[in-house]
């Protein structure tokens, strides 16, 4: 095939401000040369180290930085507080988690490009059971030479969480709490009724046939579907934390409820969470300590699509035809015929709502459809804890062992009543009440010995270490009763007696992954000078066969902080220079289980003649003995400066690379297998630019402190698999791919035919022939688009197809900043993305009388009206519509303002007086404006699902984020 | 500190550090065999299964899945050739519903458009069969038993080559299961002919293994009977007439009376189409009737979902949700004795040429249900979708109260049994292979007409031709005949199609890349 690879080069600057705002509500004077801070300390793997030692790249975030962000799920709070870490919300739905990456995408094989997430040692498949109030910092390891020691699953970044422990002193009670109202910050252009009726009947007439409705003017504005579905969503928040101790124990205890509801139809759309966190440790003897954390969360949930354009309420908005009524008052206007079978569903006046004639599939009335989603709900309980103890002994050694657990149970519950919303969307048959209960188990226990001592001015650590693990210990059971003798979700229940044909039982059991380790660590510095830290790590999998269970993961990083040379001039302009450069290898193994063998499975059935299914059992792929691990290897080069004693400065370079990326290989058809196998084929190669500077300054009763950050990625891929160019990644309806994975291009980047114009009258068409005389688009009419022949071969057709830009944003970019005056504070955050297109999805194809936005109006009508849009037409022999090509790419670039947030500490000598030491009061505005000339909803557009989380850009009609207004308190006693 | 403190630190601290350790050596090891200990639950290692009947005939099974490619998922074959035939459009919700269906009403088929299960689907089924072959020998089971799994396996496999060969027309020969290291990539598409010879010969190796008459849970398994008649067809299309009208002589048996194998023409032509209610004291009583002689069974107790729609555990018929006509619905009038239809998808709209080649003819009514007149009569309304006639396949339109009463959407969970070969079909094809001429062909073919009270015309031909079309229509073999005649081009010139290149559809594009394979002339 011929696919011409045009080397276009994304380069994304990921570019965070990131604003330290430390509340200071002392009054301390000539904070210049004299502040000696006590030296930073971050949390490394298996360990701390003094922030000026650090030889990795660790962007560390404290506490203090995110405690008043308002955001309810805890990965949002990293948006755009560390370079190279991008966070995209997966919609604006209460409770929708965040897509975390950190330097880009890393595979495209196995498993998602999640990074590791570490909670108290603790390894966990998720974080949205973590309180986000709870943690004490989050540390983020980016490059290989820091995250190496975590060797397995590390290849994609690993992020540490420390959980607040309390400090010894006497007992603090905290109250945090908000309450806000959140509504859409956005809404589409569509067209109202008059105008619909009139682009319709324009399409029939194009097409040679009559117009279909005989009086556009009649419908008048008619119905605004966006109107019935937003609303105003609540948000609020409430906390209460315990953190006492003494010399002897420590401890923190907090409780927190929260609950939001979306601006989405808001009664099926929400999101609640009660959280309790027990933290404390011991000093039993002065040898021995021990500890323990743990956790508990139960999330009650339910949810609409939010990025889908086969059904869900947004796409039947976005698509319905305004003529049709949301509640039917007017019997004139529509034809009774269509709402002649019992189960309609009626208001509570008894009108029917509206349904459409035209566009049906899965687009249905929305405030029709919120009934039969009633009482639906999503549920989930977390326990996460931990015990360790830690033995010292012979002044230098200190051996610690830890066994960390989490169990999750969650589930559903599911009420179909019998209904009618139209002719391809209705259950008239029977009711039917689901439940599907699941839960998973994973534990792990890890032993590290380290030795810490000092020779003179050599500091040594070395740390050797061992661990098991076992992950997806897991099952679960679904269960359906059919035909229940009532017909409100509110009586449904399963305690009524069903005969075994109306039951449907059905369950699974988790296959386990076992996972065995040994690591280890030297650390080694002179006199805070010259610095060393060397790791390796062995990891078997259980998913590989036998003789590839082990991989081998090294690292090793080297720092000079400069300025402590004895020929380091003091100067007023750099105060502090630290150059250092790693270099470390990671693997990765997130795949099927088994793929290494050979099996037989289940679901090939057949039914005999006495009406019995017989189960067949098939192979279900072609084994492959040599799978192996995965392997990321990256080279990271950086300076942290002090510069005028204000400012920071950090400056990354990085360049990562992946081999061997596990994914399922095409094979002929021929070869009979349902399943693919799966190969280690593929490479892909980050590389990137980091860059925060940060500015912080104290007067006398003023503050202010800045943060930016600014990363670029230039992501390519280099290898597939069999030497193919490309393989196809995001679809779209009827139209196919959008998207490929093409070899020397980014990941995801969009692929689709071009034109030149559009054709203005037939003589245009008649002279656009190939350089054989034959007419190119010999079927073209005058206003469709003139098609290019990229690859020349004389045909317009797929083969025609070039890279129309990336998925992936060049630039990222934030800024913080916080300033505070007296007893007031401020801070501001925005993030934004630029160098991305987004596809915009959001009419359904095969729908000819879905609804249309005004962009529509724009088309061509006659000779000489328009170069840029094409006639309308229902047949659309040339494809204007049904092609992939850049009517339907746009920019992507975007700023927005994501928090703005205004407090007020009440005078001490006030609040003493009530007994609490401090009372903040607070107002935050979230998303509060958007720079962006992309015309739907939201241009921050993760992927629709788990499944496709780095098929991003392309909005099938996308749950915008909501704009936000929220009064809130911090209270101290 | 004084020696009693010493004393109890020295104990704390032992104390401690036995714990520790003991803590510590619980550890599982990290060895080889605690990570090979993981089981794959639900699932058979491939080199160890076929160690009995049971798992055998579970294999067996699998062969068989396959089978439901005639009418089960939305890419099922009876409806994607119906509508590249003289008798049926596409239809559907629009021109682009279903790229696959539309490329064949129109001819404008490609790769690219060109949906690959047709290709893939078979092929696994093949695989299986293959598996089957060379695993069953080794089971400990009874041997009679074995050699007639092996000959069901042999025969299926066979009607799947038959398949992909009248489809495709190249297409690779693979009798033996492929494992990893063979050099698949690298298979080579045999000669048409070569693929005949070989299938022809399974089936005749087959044949003596396989049971004369079934048990009545066995009726849609591979007998005698069913093995002749496929072997009939394929040396039919094989252009070997002789061969093939000696096979059909053997199915067929006396014209119009009982055959070797119970094979009968049913008296009542639309008993063929109709599905007993679930809740009647029979309700599969028109199924495997006695003219049935290789029938596709479905039923609506695997709760088939979208999920899994058109695959393994899939076993509704499809072909009845997209037939039936859009938003349909009876209009509340007095005495309405209209049809209370299920509301499909409406593909496969009959051609108005094929309504009125049909006038006159008994089975006119059987076939085609005219919506046209009950819209006219005030009785009914309905939706019309892409290639509106008024006219909608009545041979699998099912009617409201056939809906499912089990869980699992009603549209994929239709009962009705679709049957790929029935005596009819080869009372005609025997005509047809003995020359259409002679006492024997005359016979046959007044067999057929008389069965609807038809009177008998002169055997010819052209005679069987116009037969096969009012006999068949709707049930996916028209498109093969026209090609098979030579008659395609002609009469199917109204729809695109083009003389030698629309005789055998386009391989799949995402089967060509890096294979031997040579995409087929024309694409």
């Amino acid at each position: 095939m011929n696919v011409r690879i045009s080397r276009s080069v994304g380069v994304v600057a990921v570019l965070y401000f990131t604003a330290n705002f430390s509340a200071q509500t002392s009054k301390a004077k000539d904070t210049l040369a004299k502040e000696n801070k006590i030296d930073e300390v971050v949390v490394i793997g298996y360990g701390t180290q003094k922030k000026s030692n650090v030889t990795g790249a660790i962007a560390s975030i404290k506490a203090s930085d995110i405690e008043n962000i308002p955001s309810g799920k805890p990965e949002q709070v990293l948006q755009g507080r560390a370079a190279g870490v991008s966070v995209v919300t997966n919609s604006g739905q209460p409770g929708a988690a965040a897509t975390v990456r950190v330097r880009g995408i890393t595979s495209f094989g196995a498993g998602s490009n999640s990074p590791l997430w570490v909670v108290d040692g603790i390894v966990v498949d998720n974080i949205g059971w973590l309180n986000q109030s709870d943690i004490e910092s989050i540390e983020v390891l980016k490059d290989g030479a820091s995250s190496a020691i975590y060797g397995v699953s590390a290849a994609k970044g690993v992020i540490l969480v420390t959980t607040k422990k309390g400090k010894k002193g006497k007992l603090t009670l905290s109250y945090n709490g908000f309450y806000g109202f959140s509504n859409a910050s956005k809404k589409l252009d569509l067209l109202d009724a008059t105008q619909y009726a009139k682009i319709i009947n324009e399409g029939f007439v194009n097409d040679g046939q009559a117009p279909r409705f005989t009086n556009p003017e009649s419908f008048g504005k008619g119905t605004n579907w966006q109107d019935a579905i937003f609303g105003t969503g609540e948000k609020s928040s409430h906390e209460v934390s315990i953190t006492g101790g003494n010399e002897k124990s420590t401890y923190y205890t907090s409780f927190g409820y929260f609950d939001q509801s979306g601006i989405v139809l808001s009664d099926i759309s929400y999101y609640k969470r009660i959280n309790a966190r027990f933290n404390s440790t011991h000093k039993v003897t002065d040898y021995l300590t021990i500890g323990q954390t743990f956790a508990y969360t139960h999330v009650k949930s339910q949810g609409i699509s939010a990025n889908e354009e086969f059904g869900g309420p947004l796409a039947s908005a976005v698509n319905l035809d305004p003529t049709t009524p949301v509640v039917v008052t007017d019997w004139s206007m529509v034809d009774p015929g269509g709402y002649t079978n019992p189960y309609i569903i009626r208001d509570s006046e008894g009108r029917p709502y509206g349904i459409s004639r035209y566009v049906n599939n899965e687009m249905t009335n929305p405030q029709a459809f919120r009934h039969i989603q009633q009482g639906n709900n999503n549920w989930s309980d977390d326990f996460v804890g931990n015990v360790f103890a830690e033995l010292k002994f012979l002044d230098h050694f200190t051996f610690k062992t830890s066994l960390n657990g989490k169990k999750s149970y969650w589930g559903s519950r599911t009420f179909t009543p019998k209904y009618y919303l139209s002719p391809n969307f209705n259950n008239t048959n029977f009711n039917s009440l689901n439940k599907v209960e699941e839960n998973k188990f994973e534990w792990s226990m890890e032993n590290t010995l380290t030795y810490q001592n000092k020779f003179g001015d050599h500091n040594i650590n070395i740390m050797v270490g061992q661990g098991v693990y076992r992950y997806n210990i897991a099952g679960g059971t679904s269960l359906t009763y059919s035909n229940l003798p009532i017909d409100n979700w509110q009586d449904a229940s399963f305690n009524f007696d069903t005969s075994p044909d109306n039951i449907i039982a059905k369950g699974w059991d988790g296959i386990e992954t076992r996972k065995a380790s040994y690591f280890g660590r030297i650390i080694y510095d002179y006199a805070d000078k010259y610095l060393f830290t060397g790791t390796i790590r062995r990891d078997g999998s259980s998913k590989f066969a036998t003789n590839q269970h082990w991989g081998t993961f090294p690292s090793m990083s080297l720092g000079w902080n400069v300025h402590k040379e004895n020929f380091w001039p003091e100067n007023k302009v750099v105060n502090n220079l630290k150059v250092r450069g790693g270099y470390g290898v990671l693997g990765n193994d997130e795949m099927d289980n088994f793929r290494y063998a050979s099996f037989m499975v289940s679901g090939s059935n057949y039914t005999n003649s006495s009406n019995n299914i017989i189960i067949g059992y098939a192979p279900s792929t072609l084994e492959n003995p040599n799978l192996k691990w995965e392997q990321t290897s990256q080279l990271n080069i950086a300076a942290d400066l002090k510069l005028f004693n204000n400012f920071t400065l950090t400056a990354d370079w990085y360049k990562k690379k992946t081999t061997d990326i596990l994914r399922q290989i095409n094979i002929p058809g021929y070869v009979g297998v349902p399943n693919l196998p799966w190969s280690n084929v593929g490479d892909m190669e980050n590389t990137g630019i980091e860059l925060e500077l940060g500015y912080k300054k104290n007067w006398q009763d003023f503050s202010i402190s800045v943060n930016g950050n600014f990363a670029t990625i230039k992501n390519k891929v280099l290898r597939l698999e069999d030497d193919i160019e490309y393989f196809n990644l995001a679809s779209f309806q009827t139209m196919g791919a959008v998207s490929r994975v093409a070899v020397g291009q980014p990941y995801g980047s969009f692929y689709g035919q071009t034109y030149s114009g559009v054709f203005q009258n037939q003589a245009q068409i008649d002279n656009y022939v190939n350089a054989n005389g034959v007419k190119l688009l010999p079927d073209a009419k005058p206003g469709d688009f003139m098609w290019q022949d990229n690859n020349g071969d004389g045909k317009i057709d797929d083969n025609d197809k070039v890279n129309l830009g990336s998925s992936i944003p060049k630039y990222t970019f934030g800024l913080t900043v916080n300033m505070s005056y007296k007893n007031f504070d401020l801070m501001m955050f925005a993030q934004g993305q630029a160098g991305n297109k987004i596809f915009q999805g959001l009419r359904r194809l095969d729908l000819p009388d879905a609804n249309y936005q005004t962009r529509i109006l724009d088309r061509w009508t006659g000779e000489g009206s328009t170069n840029d849009n094409p006639r309308l037409t229902r047949l659309d022999s040339n494809h204007n519509y049904s092609w992939m090509s850049n009517y339907y790419l746009q920019k992507g670039d975007y700023v927005r303002l994501k928090i703005v947030q205004l407090g007020y500490t009440i005078p001490q000598d006030v609040t003493k007086r009530f007994g609490m030491s401090k009372v903040r009061l607070y107002i935050t505005g979230e998303n509060l404006v958007t720079f962006t000339k992309y015309t739907g909803y939201d241009p921050e557009i993760a992927g629709r699902n788990n499944s496709e989380q780095d098929i991003i850009g392309v909005d099938r009609a996308y749950y915008p984020q909501a704009r936000t207004f929220l009064i809130g308190a911090n209270i101290q006693f | 500190m004084t020696n009693k403190m010493k004393n109890k630190n020295l104990i704390y601290k032992g104390l401690a550090v036995a714990f520790l350790t003991g803590l510590s050596f619980t550890n599982i090891g990290c060895s080889n065999s605690y990570l090979d200990e993981v089981q794959n639950s639900g699932a058979f290692s491939t080199d160890s299964y076929f160690k009995n009947e049971q798992q055998s005939f579970s294999a067996l099974i699998s062969v068989y899945d396959v089978l439901r490619k005639y009418s089960a998922g939305f890419e099922n074959t009876v409806t994607f050739f119906n509508a590249g035939s003289d008798d049926f459009y596409s239809g559907g919700g629009s021109s682009s519903d279903g790229a696959g269906i539309q490329g064949m009403n129109n001819y404008m088929i490609n790769p690219n458009t060109m949906p690959a299960s047709y290709w893939k689907d078979y092929y696994q089924g093949i695989a299986r069969a293959n598996l089957v072959i060379e695993k069953v020998p080794g089971a400990s089971m009874n041997e009679d038993l074995k050699k007639r799994y092996i000959a069901e396996a042999r025969v299926l496999r066979s009607l799947y080559y038959f398949e992909l060969v009248r489809m495709f027309g190249n297409i690779p020969l693979i009798l033996k299961s492929i494992t990893v290291s063979d050099d698949y990539w690298n298979i080579p598409q045999a000669k048409p002919g070569d693929v005949y010879a070989q299938i022809e010969n399974d089936v005749i190796a087959a044949i003596p293994d396989l049971m004369m008459t079934p048990a009545s849970s066995d009726k849609g398994r591979i007998t005698q009977g069913t093995a002749r008649a496929i072997l009939g067809k394929i040396y039919l299309y094989d252009k070997k007439m002789p061969e093939a009208a000696a096979q059909f002589a053997q199915v067929n048996g006396t014209p119009g009376g009982t055959s070797q194998y119970g094979y009968k023409l049913v008296a009542d032509y639309a008993d063929l189409f109709k599905v007993a209610l679930e809740s009647d004291p029979e309700p599969n009583k028109y199924k495997f009737l006695s003219e049935s002689i290789l029938e596709i069974m479905h039923t609506n107790k695997g709760s088939s979902d979208w999920g899994f729609w058109g695959q393994g555990k899939d076993e509704g018929n499809s072909i009845n949700v997209m037939v039936g006509p859009r938003s349909y619905s009876l209009k509340s009038v007095p005495n309405n004795d209209a049809p209370d239809i299920y509301s499909g998808w409406a593909f496969n709209t009959v051609t108005e040429n094929y309504v009125s080649f049909m006038q006159g003819d008994p089975r006119l009514n059987v076939t085609v249900f005219n919506a046209k007149k009950l819209v006219a009569e005030g009785k009914v309304i309905y939706g019309p979708a892409f290639a509106d006639t008024g006219y909608f396949l009545n041979k699998y339109l099912p009617t409201n109260a056939l809906k499912t009463s089990l869980p699992g959407p009603a549209e994929l969970n239709f009962r009705q049994n679709y049957i790929a070969i029935r005596l009819a079909d080869t009372y005609l094809m025997e005509a047809e292979a003995l020359g259409a001429s002679g006492a024997r062909a005359q016979a046959l073919l007044d067999a057929v007409r008389t069965r609807v009270g038809l009177p008998s015309v002169p055997v010819s031909l052209q005679a069987i031709k116009d037969e096969r079309r009012r006999e068949l229509a709707g049930e996916g073999h028209r498109w093969f005949d026209l090609v098979r005649w030579g008659d395609a081009p002609s009469k199917l010139a109204f729809k695109g199609f083009k003389a030698n290149k629309n005789e055998i559809l386009p391989i799949p594009f995402n089967e060509l890349p890096n294979t031997a394979l040579k995409q087929n002339p024309g694409y």
